[in-house]
């Protein structure tokens, strides 16, 4: 059987435990519990060829920087999500930087950026100027909601795909 | 199955002094099968773990990890049961060692303080956040205030400009109306004093035009008429309207037309006739010595026309701005002008299709140049038929029309009810020169009682004078069966009040001031139906 380690990254409350909840349980809470720390989580997914793959989800505490706590849960990761809240603009520059941070550490792994809380429309912050640069680079994002479960499955089905 | 951790282990746990807390340790060989645990794994979640197999497989935390180069210490790991434990990773010779300790009580503490952090570091940004909206649209209230405020200042200053020089001309008509009243004059003297009326009445025409104007493009009910118009008697007509102006001012003055001009061009010619007496009104007002020229000229369906002065000039700033209304140049506050005219001359040649400029620079005069589409006419030429044309001609356009000053005076007479007596004065004048009889009255009482005995062939009704007004007097006539036409005098421009006016008997309807060609043609109409 086939596992491979998925690292949850992104600044503190963007929604990456709700995320990981949304994706293992179809469960979703308003309330706001941080993480302290690591939490793992499995889940089989089937790919498109029919492999089962065993997908062991590293959510990790927030935070705009790599702390070295944060660092050592990154050995072994197969590929990571950068998770951004698209209604805190800052949290957009916290992926950038974490992005560039994670990449040091570990080499290039396949990544995606999840653009969370999709739901929230009329607060949302993030423009597509503010994506431009990164989408030139050829980083690849979608717009998810936890919430709603937009996107979600997709997410973590595309990024299976890339690591194996 | 359980062997003893080696001295190293244990030395490493004594170095944390908590021998004791120690739970949980598993063993993994070379190959990464678990070899050994001891402990409480169950504590951790980690029930039936199954020696010889692959620790990967069982323990998911470690995919990825090993080998290990270096002893790692994952700090705060949940597992999938929801135990937190700190857990070491020991690589020992070729074989690792993993240790767990319980951190439950410490992520707890820690939890709750990331977590007051955390809420509190959002808060200040949505705080911040709001904060700053709040500071944007208190920004943009206050331009918008501002805004406001210039217009409105702007709004005074014209109102105050425009009541200025609506008193100007006002009180000369009223003036030189009073002298014509009082002093018998003789008739060159009285001929000029009329001259003087005549021009300010004009002067006060085109500033409410203009001002009526103004409302009309801001509603956007300008209607474009296009007729037929003759570009050089409409020329000749502005230079005798503006000669004595230039002349006064010792301006030298002139028109050119240039030779490709037809005669008759297809465009809206009262909007053109307006826009160009704005230019050169503007052009004379604020030109104290030099010249003055209009050059108009024709190409491929275009009129073109551009107004030249050597006044004062207008900077690269202020040109932005003359075109706006209610604008008038700072260095120009002395000079008379509504200050509507270059604004509304902008927007009319705008509603026409074309374009109005302005080239200038401070010092060296400005010209305003124009444009506006208009086909050359049919050449029927309205004038050579004039001139050609047999009494019996039946030409209904009403600028064709000449004052006629007939030499048999006609035997008509008309009632002439009018309480102003400069109006009355006027209007006695404009009706002798029609040939008529006149007889007047200042109020709808007298009118009707006057009516009644004479038996008049017409009736001029005022509609506001006192005692009786128009409405009544006309009611009372037609209800004691007077059947002479009745005109409607009246200063009002409200439909509403000339629809009362034929609803109470009257036959037409003229609205304040009237002009001598109205009025005859108008007498003529109901006096010698043809
Ligand atoms: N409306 C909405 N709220 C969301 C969404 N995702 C997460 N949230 C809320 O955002 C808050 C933070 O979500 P978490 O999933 O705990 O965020 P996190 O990234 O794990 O945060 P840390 O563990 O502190 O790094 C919670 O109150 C969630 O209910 C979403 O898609 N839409
Ligand atoms: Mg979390």
């Amino acid at each position: 059987m086939i596992q491979k380690k998925i690292c949850m990254i992104g600044d503190f409350s963007v929604g990456k435990t709700s995320s990981v909840a949304r994706f293992v349980k179809q469960s979703f809470s308003e309330k706001y519990l941080t993480t302290v720390g690591v939490k793992i989580d499995t889940k089989m997914v089937e790919l498109p060829n029919q492999e089962q793959v065993k997908l062991i989800l590293w959510d990790i505490a927030g935070n705009n920087a790599l702390t070295t706590a944060t660092a050592s849960y990154l050995r072994g990761a197969a590929g990571y999500l950068l998770v951004v809240d698209g209604t805190r603009l800052p949290t957009w520059h916290s992926a950038v930087n974490l992005q560039n941070m994670v990449q040091e550490q570990i080499g290039e792994k396949p990544f995606l950026a999840l653009l969370n809380k999709a739901d929230l429309v009329n607060q949302w912050e993030l423009t597509q100027e503010e994506l431009n640069p990164q989408l030139q680079q050829g980083w690849k994002m979608i717009k998810t909601s936890a919430k709603t479960g937009l996107g979600i499955e997709k997410a973590f089905s595309y990024l299976a795909e890339q690591m194996v | 199955m359980n062997d003893t951790p080696p001295l190293s282990i244990v030395k490493y746990l004594r170095s944390f002094c908590m021998a004791d807390n120690i739970l949980t340790y598993l063993h993994i060989d070379e190959e990464g099968n678990l070899v050994a645990w001891g402990g409480y794994p169950r504590h951790y979640g980690l029930d039936n773990l199954a020696v010889g197999q692959a620790a990967t497989e069982q323990l998911f935390f470690l995919e990825g990890m090993l080998p290990l180069e270096h002893s790692q210490i994952l700090k705060f790991l949940a597992l999938e049961g929801g135990q937190v434990a700190h857990i070491h990773l020991l690589p020992i010779r070729s074989s690792t060692w993993v240790l767990l300790f319980d951190a439950s009580q410490a992520h707890d503490q820690q939890q709750e303080m990331q977590q007051q952090l955390n809420e509190l570091s959002i808060l200040s940004y949505r705080q911040s956040r709001m904060l700053q909206d709040l500071e944007e649209t208190r920004h943009k209230l206050l331009e918008e205030k501002q805004k406001l405020a210039e217009a409105n200042k702007l709004k005074g200053e014209f109102i105050a400009g425009l009541s200025h020089e609506l008193r100007t001309p006002l009180s000369s008509i009223v003036g030189y109306t009073k002298l014509l009243d009082e002093s018998p004059a003789a008739k060159e003297q009285m001929s000029n004093y009329l001259g003087t009326v005549q021009n300010n009445a004009e002067q006060l025409l085109g500033l409410i035009d203009n001002v009526l104007d103004q409302a009309r493009l801001d509603s956007n009910s300008v209607e474009i008429k296009p007729v037929t118009c003759h570009v050089r008697k409409l020329l000749d007509n502005l230079k005798q309207l503006f000669f004595p102006m230039a002349r006064e001012k010792r301006l030298n003055f002139q028109i050119n037309i240039s030779l490709n001009t037809p005669d008759h061009i297809q465009i809206d010619e009262l909007h053109l006739r307006q826009i160009l007496i704005n230019l050169m009104t503007n052009a004379l007002k604020f030109t104290h010595e030099g010249e003055v020229s209009v050059n108009v000229s024709w190409a491929a369906n275009t009129f073109y026309f551009s107004v030249k002065d050597s006044g004062p000039g207008i900077d690269k700033a202020q040109q932005e701005k003359i075109f706006k209304a209610f604008h008038r140049s700072e260095n120009t506050q002395h000079v008379q002008g509504a200050g509507l005219g270059l604004s509304i001359s902008y927007r009319l040649v705008e509603q026409m299709g074309g374009k109005l400029e302005v080239e200038s620079s401070l010092g060296q005069g400005a010209t305003f140049h124009g444009q506006v589409y208009a086909p050359q006419a049919q050449n029927l030429s309205i004038d050579h038929m004039l001139e050609k044309s047999q009494p019996q001609d039946n030409i209904h356009d009403p600028a064709a029309t000449q004052i006629q000053v007939s030499d048999e005076p006609k035997k008509a007479t008309i009632l002439l009810a009018e309480d102003s007596r400069g109006i009355r004065m006027l209007m006695e004048l404009y009706i002798q020169e029609g040939g008529y009889q006149v007889l007047s009255v200042e109020d709808g009482e007298a009118a009707v009682q006057l009516a009644l005995a004479e038996q008049p062939d017409l009736i001029l009704m005022d509609m506001q004078m006192p005692v009786l007004d128009g409405f009544h007097a006309v009611e009372q006539l037609r209800s004691k069966g007077c059947v002479t036409p009745i005109i409607a005098l009246s200063a009002s421009h409200i439909d509403l009040d000339k629809q009362q006016a034929l609803s109470v008997g009257c036959n037409d309807y003229l609205i304040k001031p009237i002009e001598l060609q109205t009025l005859l043609t108008t007498l003529k109409r109901f006096l010698e139906p043809s």
